[in-house]
């Protein structure tokens, strides 16, 4: 019984990070983003193409909170891209709890781009391979990896996936 | 006009120190490079032997918009032919690599061995001895179109002409050399990345070329002077400024210059919170740091601190190229340059820190040129009107004139 309560109260604040993690993208408030995540974290996105052969190079690969931080001082002030915006889907989480506060999640992505013009195209779909864990009360990304279905990236990849 | 001896174009009088827009979209002219350049007497950049490392491994690429197969053959001797069968033209290998004993076109079970020869035709001599080919159908007739392929130092090009000059030769010593230094010991693919870029195929050439851009549209290089035209360095030339080589020496770097200009390029006042991303080791003893060596027409071959690759730009029509980055470190890697390779690989590709810009700079000249007359042209004359290897200054565009001169000479404009 008590498990089982635990493992309510873990899916919720899990779908809560989630949720978090698309508004904190999508509402460009990049600022907040590293904070989902602990501060050894790693963040990865690569493509099914390097993914299933076991090739370890990344598109864009943080393995410290700090280095999540340096994403977004490049985007905010040396990166120069068209501006942009993200409009996340996030659907089909499954949850595996590996001890009381670790949880290894998946879930789909699809993410719709949109540039200044008003173009917008569907720029990225995939799933999210996460590991999960609670600190301190809260949810955090121990580990999020990105696979992206398409090996193509249209013009540049700036914001997160 | 008659188009047989008219040119689709007047190069503008000034010569290669402007460029027309008008080759950056003109659909008469594209198709004319299909034929002129990327069926021309020149090499084109296939794979990496590492790839196809044993019999029976192949690889798809493309030179320009042609399929074509790399295979390793049961010898151990690497073919290329185009990714097309004899008999329809329907593509006969979809994968982008694997292993074979031989190609079968889905369509109509026609079968090739790992040479390009046509082994088999699916009922050849008809049923019940009826249908079938005629009689003087001969197999070795109808092989797939081969490329003449040559392997060198792991690197693996092409051709459609026997009119190209032996590769070394087309290449020149300059270029010789530098992939005799990179290309010393025995290299492991990391990983591919693949960016779709909405501008003439021609615009990522010169971008690659070009040592004056780098420093001002890629402030990550300035801020954490990772390169700077304050270092050392230089352009290195050769075929005529067709292929070239720009390169920096990072620990030679003298402030000035970029402060107080209002040049956007160096972020004053910015930290990285985890600097780890920008420690590296210096694998090579002359000191250069970063060295972009272009080969004409389409292959780029780039160091940046340890990061190692090769680019092909592949055109898909007047308005959109797609470039195909292949990482590699070495077989002998150990665990710590590895991981800081991979590291250092958030500075390139179409998310790197550094190289993001390059997939959007193409777009925005292209959308700027729309609508162009057919006397506009870009101007280039940094660096003055000549084409020549210096260690003088990196703030030129010699290495762009190049380019121009090798594409006005196989286009005939």
């Amino acid at each position: 019984m008590t498990a089982s309560i635990l493992n309510d109260t873990l899916r919720r604040q899990i779908e809560d990070l989630h949720t978090r993690y698309i508004r904190t993208i999508d509402d460009d408030r990049l600022e907040e983003w590293p904070a989902l995540f602990t501060e050894t974290c790693l963040y990865k996105i690569t493509t099914r193409e390097n993914y299933d052969q076991g090739l370890p190079l990344a598109v864009m690969e943080c393995r410290s909170r700090g280095m999540l931080v340096d994403r977004v001082t490049g985007l905010r002030r040396i990166n120069v891209y068209e501006p942009q915006r993200y409009s996340h889907q996030v659907s089909g989480l499954t949850v595996e709890q590996i001890d009381e506060r670790t949880a290894s999640c998946r879930s789909n992505y699809l993410v719709v781009r949109t540039t200044g013009d008003g173009s917008m195209i569907l720029f990225s779909a995939g799933i999210y391979l996460d590991r999960i864990v609670l600190q301190d009360g809260c949810t955090l990304f121990a580990e999020r990896v990105v696979v992206a279905d398409s090996r193509r990236i249209e013009t540049l990849l700036a914001i997160p996936l | 006009m008659n188009p047989a001896t008219e040119p689709l174009l007047a190069w503008p009088a000034e010569g290669v120190t402007r460029a027309p827009y008008r080759v950056m979209s003109d659909l008469e002219i594209y198709r004319l490079e299909q034929e002129r350049i990327f069926r021309g007497p020149v090499w084109h950049y296939l794979c990496l032997e590492a790839e196809i490392p044993e019999p029976g491994a192949f690889r798809t690429t493309m030179i320009g918009e042609t399929p074509v197969i790399v295979a390793r053959n049961k010898d151990g001797a690497v073919h290329a032919f185009v990714n097309r069968c004899a008999h329809k033209g329907a593509m006969l290998c979809l994968e982008a690599r694997g292993k074979r004993q031989a190609f079968t076109c889905v369509y109509h079970a026609w079968t090739y061995d790992l040479t390009g020869a046509l082994r088999s035709v699916a009922f050849q001599k008809g049923v019940n001895g009826k249908g079938g080919m005629p009689p003087d159908f001969q197999l070795a007739d109808h092989g797939l179109e081969p490329v003449r392929s040559v392997a060198f130092e792991g690197l693996i090009f092409g051709t459609f002409s026997e009119a190209a000059p032996p590769f070394e030769e087309y290449l020149g010593p300059a270029m010789v050399a530098q992939i005799r230094r990179v290309f010393h010991k025995p290299v492991e693919v990391l990983g591919y990345f693949h960016q779709v870029m909405h501008n003439n195929w021609k615009l990522y050439m010169e971008n690659s070329r070009d040592p004056y851009h780098a420093t001002i549209l890629h402030a990550f290089y300035t801020t954490f002077k990772l390169n700077r035209l304050t270092m050392e360095g230089g352009i290195t030339l050769e075929h005529g400024g067709w292929h070239s080589m720009n390169f920096s020496k990072g620990a030679t770097m003298r402030q000035g210059e970029y402060e107080g200009t209002g040049i956007r390029s160096v972020v004053e006042g910015i930290g990285l919170a985890d600097p780890s991303l920008l420690e590296s080791r210096q694998e090579f003893a002359d000191g250069i740091t970063v060295a972009i060596q272009s080969i004409f027409p389409t292959c780029v071959h780039q160091q940046i601190y340890n990061t190692l690759a090769l680019r092909q730009v592949v055109p898909q029509g007047p308005f959109q190229a797609e470039l195909h980055w292949t990482v590699f470190g070495y077989k002998d890697d150990d665990a710590g340059l590895r991981n800081m390779r991979l590291k250092q690989a958030n500075l390139i590709g179409p998310a790197g820190f550094v190289s993001m810009e390059d997939g959007s700079v193409g777009e925005y000249v292209q959308r700027g040129i729309a609508g162009t007359g057919t006397d506009s042209n870009a101007v280039i004359e940094m660096g003055g009107r000549e084409i020549a290897s210096t260690t003088a200054s990196r703030a030129t565009e010699a290495t762009i004139r190049g380019f121009w001169t090798g594409y006005r000479t196989l286009m005939g404009f």
